[in-house]
Parts: C-alpha cells; structure tokens; sequence
C-alpha cells in the first residue's frame, strides 16, 4: 500500500510540474493585456511605467522562474486588475463556490444513485420507467436555458426565491457560509438545482446500469440461495459492487464543477470562482488565470489521487495490480 | 448655442417621473414571498437603495483606476475637485472657484466647512497630498492622466491653492473632474501601491467627503455604504446603500423583476422593447456620451482592402475623399438607430454629442443618399467597387457588433463588398494598436465634456512630442487640424478656444476619414413609481442623485 501511495504521489508531482509550465506558457503567449488594461489617452512614458510594473517587459522564461520561485514560496502573485494577492481573491470567493458545488454534487449523487438503484432494481415498474424519462431530460437539456426558466419561474413570476447574489452570510472559522441562514439556503436553492441535475440525471443512468448488471450475476443469485434479506444483499453486495465506477465519477464531477461551475455562477450572480475566472479572462488578468489553473490542476491531482486511494481501499485488486 | 436649447431642440427632456400601475399584482407577489419567508432582500426598507451595476469598482482606493465604473463607485464615498454634471459641463466641486493666474499656473479656491466622514476638516493639504499620491498608487488602467499635466502644488493658504503647470494647460479644470480627495490623515499610512489596496478595501483610509460613507466591499461583489447626514450638498435620500454587482445584462433585469434590487442600468434594446409593456418595471432612458465612428486607415498601403476578384489594389482607396464621402453617402443612420438599436439612439454628425465643448452646429447631418455613393465610387474609379474587411467589438458597448452588421448590408449595397468581423474587444484593440485594420469601428466617449480630449487623441498626427495622437490608429494628418489642435491647448480664454476647437471639428468631419454613425442612448430600469433621478452623459448611476418618489 505504502508503495502504491509514493508512486502515486511522485506521478502527481510529475503532473503539476509540466501543468504549470503549460499553463504558463499558454496563458502568457496569448494576447496583450497593455492594450487592454491602459487608457487610450495614457502616453508612451506611463505605458512604460506600467509595462514596467506589471513586469511585462522581461523575457518570458524569466517571468516563469519568478513564477516558480513565488509559488513555491506560496506566493501566487498579485492580481493585475484588483492589485491584491491572487490567492486572498480566489480564497475569498471558493466557500462560494464549494458550498454550492458540495450541496448540488452531494444532493445528486444520494438522489441519483436511490432512484438508479431502485430503476435498475424494478425495471419494468412504471416508476422505474418515469425515472429514466426525465433522466433523458436533464440530459438533454442545457443548463443555462435550465438556469434561465428556474429564474423566469421562481423569482419572477412565483417571487418564491431570489433570482441571484448569495443572501446572508454567517462567518464559521473566519470564512462567510451562507448555507446555515434562512435567506442563504433561499439564495442557494435555485443554482444547486440548475447545476445539480445534469449530475443527477448521470447518476441515475450509472447507477441503473450497475445494478442491472450485478443483479443477474451469480453473487446475487447466491446470496439469495443463502438466505440474505433483500435489503443486506443491496447494501452489501449490490452497493459495493456498482460503487466503483460511481466513486469515479463522483470525483470528476466534484472536481470539474469546482473548476467550471461557471454558466450556473453567471446566470445566478453567484459570487464564486467561476465568475471570477470568466471575468478575468475577459480582461486579461494573467496571474488569476494562471493560478486559477494551476489550483484546478492541483484540485484534480488531488481528486484523482484520492479517488484511487479509495479504489485501492475497496477493491484489492487495484492494489495488487499496481505493486506486483 | 449651449447644451440646453440642443436638447430642448431634441424634445423629450431628461428628468423622467415614473408612475406606477398594476400596484395589486405586485403586492400580491409581495405578500406571497412574505409569507414563504424566503425573499428577505426584498422587503428591504424603503430607507434602503439597492443598485444592480453592470460592473466596478477595482479597489476602493479611488486612485487606483481610470475606468468608467470605477469613478461611478468611488463618487459615492469622496468628491472631486471639479464637478462633472449631469450633461458633462464642469461645475464647483471641493473647489467654489478656479482661474488662470498667469500662463502655467492655475488658482483653485476651495470650499469651506467642508469636513471627512471621520469629523476632520478638509484643507488645501488634502488636495496636494491627493494630487501628489496619484502617479505613486495608480494601477495599471492609470490615473495619472488626470494630473499629468501637474508639475507642482503650492498651498497658499488652507482653502487657496495654485497649480503649476508643465506650459500651458487650458484644460487642467476638466482633467480634475476625476480628481478624488482623500483624507491626508487617513491615507497618509497606506499610499504605497502594496499598502493601498489594503489600507482603502479595509475600510481604514477610506475616508472622503462624499455623500456616502464606507461599510464594506468585495472584489466584484457588494459596495455598501451608510449616509453621511453632514454632506455639503445635503442630505442623500436614502440611509442605506447597496451597490451589487451583476455583470449578465439577464440575470441583472431578473433581480429588478424579482424586486431584488431597486434600479439598474444598462439593459440591453431587446429587454428594453420588452420592458415598455412591463407595468412594473419603468425604462428610464438617457443620452450617452459614446457615439460610434467609423475609422478608414490612410496609409499608402493599407492590408485588408482589395479588388472584386481578390487581386491587390493599385492605392488604398480611402485615400480618396470620393471614396469616403461615398461611404458616408452609403450609411442609412435613421435605420440603424430606428431597426439596429431598436430606437435607443440619434445619427451622429460628428464625434462629440451637440453641445459638448467645441462641437459645432454648423456641421449638416449626412445624407443618405446609395445613388450618389455608387456615382462618386465610379467617379473615384472604382465603378465595380472593392472588398474590404470591417472590424469592430462585439462585447464592449451597447448594439456595437449589430451597427457593424448594418454597416456591411449598406456598404455591400453600393457596391463595396464588406465582410464584418465584430469580435471580442480583447482581440480588437490590440490589433486595432498595431495598426492591423483597414476599415474598423468602435465608440469613443467625450469624457471630459470638450473636444481636446477627443480630438487631441483621434484627430491630431500621432506626435509623442507634443503629447497628442496617441489614440490616431488611421493615421490621419491634416495640417490645418493640428495647428488648430495644438494652438486651442494654449488658449487660456474659454470663448476662443470653443471657436478654435469648433472649427477644428468641422475640418475633421469634411474629411471623412472619421464618419460618426450614432450616438447611444442608455437605459436604466427601475420598479414602477418609486425612484426618480436624471440619466448622466457619463452614464453613472449615482445614490445621491436617485430620490425616492415616495
């Protein structure tokens, strides 16, 4: 096991170097904030200035190592539109995000996998039928017009739930959550729904799919003949069993919701990273972009890392198949 | 002459009343979202102001940036020496008086009894420390232009300072009307461009004179604020203010409809139709300072224009004034305010809104004519026409990249073959800077509210020297222009300039290497009869000004 956790950790490592040489590279090789960020009517000698502030005007491998030796010193740089520590902006808009992405993945995922268990279980019910009809719903349909009738319907029309922003907030550890308030969660409905049921729509179908597989297996048929109560035989057995390809995707989604939660954030005025992101990309603040990146690159070494730790837990297999 | 009878002349005048209907459904609405207990925001007091903005500030360091949004945020909390009114004239602001004491040297007067959010008095030390932190804290979109033309400040008295200039400088009154005072004491410890951000977004030196004080703030978030009931203006009419930022043009008019927020700006000409049949929401719609203008590069040889059959063209065609007056000719500006802009516009003649300083009235509206454009395109030689690609945003101001889309059906007509490129403006302008495009359009905003600043950066030869240019991506030179240019930056006397700037306006258009099309008109959206205020030139939305129809 200890040897499968090294391996993994020194690929990790591997994997973040050549991302944060990418990213830089391609971040940097594309466009030219000057022309954006600096007035019209500034002349050449403030252009300087500035070219010079910003520390544009260097050579581009040696703007990297600056890049590198900050970061490993933690320091991520500052942002060229705010003029404050790239990291304070992203930290203080990631409890946004990650307390929507946490309460849409989650939410989905137990949702999901109850009602693909049960279609996959009685899949001839008329129940199990519905189920998988409106999971081609939430397949099909894209999530920004999803975003927009969700406004159109329970903000404008109903009044039920505000249309947008993050409502009130409560600070916990030094960092404001909006979920423990009345007006937070109200804010915090309509996006986790639009962003939830695509995710919700996959976890049923993987699910289903899991369990009609396994349920005509001979584990099951011999679980039965033993005597297991249908309830064990779906917790321990059937669970079990369809939990690997979940767990996976699970994971991916966290992560990639996490990093690109960015439709849903713009229509719903959601203050979290993923506006902030689009936001600078617009404008050409380079450091953001970069660190942003760099964090989702890290974000998803670390989920992946994780995701194979608990495989390993799991199935043994993956162990062996990695140490012999 | 003067701004007032032009709009007069226009009709509709600015202040609008809005009246309210259909009260019954929207209490309903109301009561509704009472009883689920869900919607707490927007039960908000009527003591309270919430404003959805399409965007701003950066800090709230009010020195840290030039743009638009940023000003709007930042003359909640301080004042400016000079006062830019709602039609972009300058008025008395922290300063009653100015005048010229000799050729390079300007006299401010300020007021008196003025005094800070934190009790102290403002003086002539608040103004010099203000102007001298400037270049030191601005940030990458530069203030330093509103004082380049500083060389020194001398405090003469506490309320009397002069202003020493690098030469002449008619216009320095104008470059202050985004000259922000801060507290000489509250800053004093965070005007390093580490320290400022920090010490302004925290609240510590955050201090102005303005009619709002500082609460709180997050980057791209909420800007909120609390009276200051000592305001040298007054009081404002609200006790509270909530500045929320919402970038989508959608999601902010889903906050208004769903009575989130009490006013917004910007909705785009496609809400805007909708909105005239909306009982509970009142369109308030204003002139802007933006007029688009159509620019044709006036090199030698130019790259994106060639023949029909896609071989080189012997000359750049826009060299020809034939060639641009049939341009000109070609360009329907009532259809395109009235189909492109959904009516949210007037044609423009020149590069200035009517009555800004230096814009003329002798300038005639451009006629629309095809037949003459195809006669003079023949006359210039070119009886099959050419093709050319036009460039424009499609992301930065109002109907940008649908005016482009016109522009090609109408151009296409008289036999110039245009194939419109409107496209994001983080690929525009820097293109547009190395000189790329051939036929490009995009807005330009009289923001100081006189034509040296439009003029001095589009229409005078790009010439470092002299400071002036610097924006003339078509290289244009008209000897005449730049004389003109240069000796109205030296006139001290106000009636003299106006006439030199004036004519330098109707030499530019004559020209036609600029074409003005439109002039935008903004719109704000507000719930049915409850505020009332006058839409600004500059567009910003301003607590103060806002009052409570109630």
């Amino acid at each position: 096991m200890l040897g499968f956790i090294i391996q993994r950790l020194l690929q990790a490592i591997g994997v973040m170097a050549v991302m944060s040489l990418i990213v830089f590279c391609g971040v940097y090789a594309i466009g030219n904030p000057i022309d954006i960020v600096i007035p019209p009517e500034a002349t050449q000698d403030l252009r300087d200035e500035v070219i010079r502030r910003l520390g544009l005007d260097r050579p581009l491998y040696e703007q990297y190592f600056i890049f590198i030796g900050n970061l490993l010193k933690g320091d991520l740089g500052r942002s060229f539109v705010y003029n404050i520590p790239v990291l304070e902006l992203i930290g203080g808009r990631l409890p946004a995000t990650l307390e929507l992405v946490l309460i849409s993945v989650i939410s989905a995922s137990v949702i999901g996998v109850s009602l693909g268990i049960y279609a996959g279980y009685r899949p001839e019910s008329l129940t199990a039928k519905t189920i998988m009809a409106a999971s081609v719903l939430g397949f099909s349909v894209p999530s920004f017009w999803v975003g927009l009738i969700l406004i159109l319907t329970f903000a404008v029309n109903l009044g039920w739930l505000p249309a947008g922003g993050r409502g009130a907030t409560i600070d916990i550890g030094g960092i404001a959550w909006s979920f423990p308030t009345l007006d937070g969660l109200s804010h915090i409905i309509l996006p986790a729904i639009n962003l939830a049921l695509f995710k919700l729509a996959m976890m049923i179908r993987l699910a289903r799919a899991g369990t009609r597989e396994i349920m005509l297996t001979d584990t099951i048929k011999f679980a039965r003949a033993a005597g297991l109560s249908e309830i064990t035989i779906l917790r321990q057995h059937l669970l079990k069993l369809i939990s690997i390809p979940i767990i996976t995707v699970f994971g991916l989604e966290l992560g990639s919701t996490l990093a690109f939660a960015v439709v849903t954030e713009t229509i719903f005025s959601w203050p979290g990273v993923g506006k902030l992101i689009i936001d600078s990309i617009s404008v050409l603040d380079r450091p953001v972009m970069v660190a942003y990146l760099v964090l989702v690159a890290f974000l998803f070494v670390t989920i992946n890392f994780l995701i194979d730790l608990t495989f390993a837990l799991i199935d043994p297999r993956v162990r062996r198949g990695v140490t012999s | 002459m003067g701004l007032n009878t032009t709009i007069t002349r226009w009709g509709t005048p600015p202040l609008l009343i809005l009246g309210g209907k259909k009260m019954r459904k929207q209490k309903f609405l109301a009561a509704m979202a009472v009883a689920l207990g869900l919607t707490a925001t927007s039960m908000a007091s009527a003591q309270t102001l919430t404003m959805g903005v399409r965007g701003g500030p950066e800090s709230i360091d009010p020195h840290y940036s030039a743009l638009g949004p940023h000003a709007e945020a930042a003359k909640h909390i301080f004042d400016t020496l000079v006062w830019s009114g709602t039609d972009l004239q300058i008025e008395p602001g922290l300063a009653t008086s100015w005048s010229p004491v000799d050729d390079d040297t300007w006299e401010f007067k300020l007021r008196k009894g003025v005094k800070f959010h934190d009790g102290s008095d403002f003086d002539a030390e608040d103004v010099k420390f203000s102007i001298e932190r400037i270049p030191v804290v601005s940030g990458p979109t530069t203030t330093t232009i509103y004082v380049r033309r500083v060389a020194d400040v001398e405090i003469i008295d506490s309320h009397t300072i002069h202003i020493h200039t690098d030469g002449q400088a008619a216009t320095l009154p104008n470059d202050f009307i985004r000259l922000f005072i801060v507290s000489s004491e509250a800053a004093a410890n965070y005007s390093t461009p580490e320290t400022a951000a920090e010490g302004f977004n925290s609240g510590a030196a955050a201090v102005g004179t303005g009619p709002y004080k500082f609460v709180s703030w997050e980057p791209k978030g909420d800007l909120v604020l609390e009276r200051n009931d000592d305001y040298w203006r007054g009081k404002g009419s609200w006790e509270k203010v909530i500045r929320k930022e919402i970038p989508n043009d959608s999601s902010r008019l889903a906050a208004l409809k769903a009575g989130q927020v009490d006013v917004i700006n910007y909705v785009s000409s496609v809400d805007y139709l909708a909105l005239e049949n909306d009982a509970n929401i009142d369109a308030v719609k204003g002139d802007s300072v933006y007029i688009m203008n159509l620019q044709l590069d006036q090199r030698k040889k130019t790259p994106l224009v060639r023949a029909i059959d896609g071989s080189e063209l012997a000359e750049n065609p826009f060299r020809d004034l034939r060639v641009r007056q049939a341009i000109d000719h070609a360009i329907d500006r009532q259809t395109m305010v009235d189909i492109v802009l959904e009516g949210l516009g007037r044609p423009a003649n020149q590069m200035m809104p009517p009555g800004f300083f230096g814009s003329s009235e002798d300038i005639p509206m451009p006629e629309y004519n095809p037949a003459k454009a195809k006669q003079l395109l023949a006359d210039a030689g070119y009886a099959n026409g050419f093709e050319v690609d036009l460039y424009c945003t499609a992301d930065r101001l109002p109907g940008d990249g649908a005016i482009c889309q016109g522009l090609g059906q109408m151009f296409t007509q008289v036999g110039i073959k245009t194939n419109v490129n409107a496209i994001s403006k983080t690929v525009y302008f820097p293109a547009q800077a190395r000189l790329e495009y051939s036929m490009f359009m995009n807005g330009w905003g009289t923001l100081t509210g006189e034509a040296s600043y439009t003029l001095g950066g589009l229409a005078h030869s790009n010439n470092p020297d002299v400071k002036l240019g610097a924006y003339n991506r078509i290289e244009y030179k008209n000897d005449d222009v730049d004389r003109l240019l240069q000796t109205g930056a030296r006139m001290m006397d106000a009636d003299q300039r106006r006439a030199t700037y004036e004519e330098a306006m109707e030499k530019v258009m004559a020209d036609k290497a600029y074409i003005s099309i439109v002039q935008l008109q903004t719109v704000w959206g507000a719930k049915a009869g409850s505020v009332e205020f006058t839409p600004r030139y500059d567009e910003d939305t301003l607590a103060f000004f806002i009052k409570s129809a109630n």
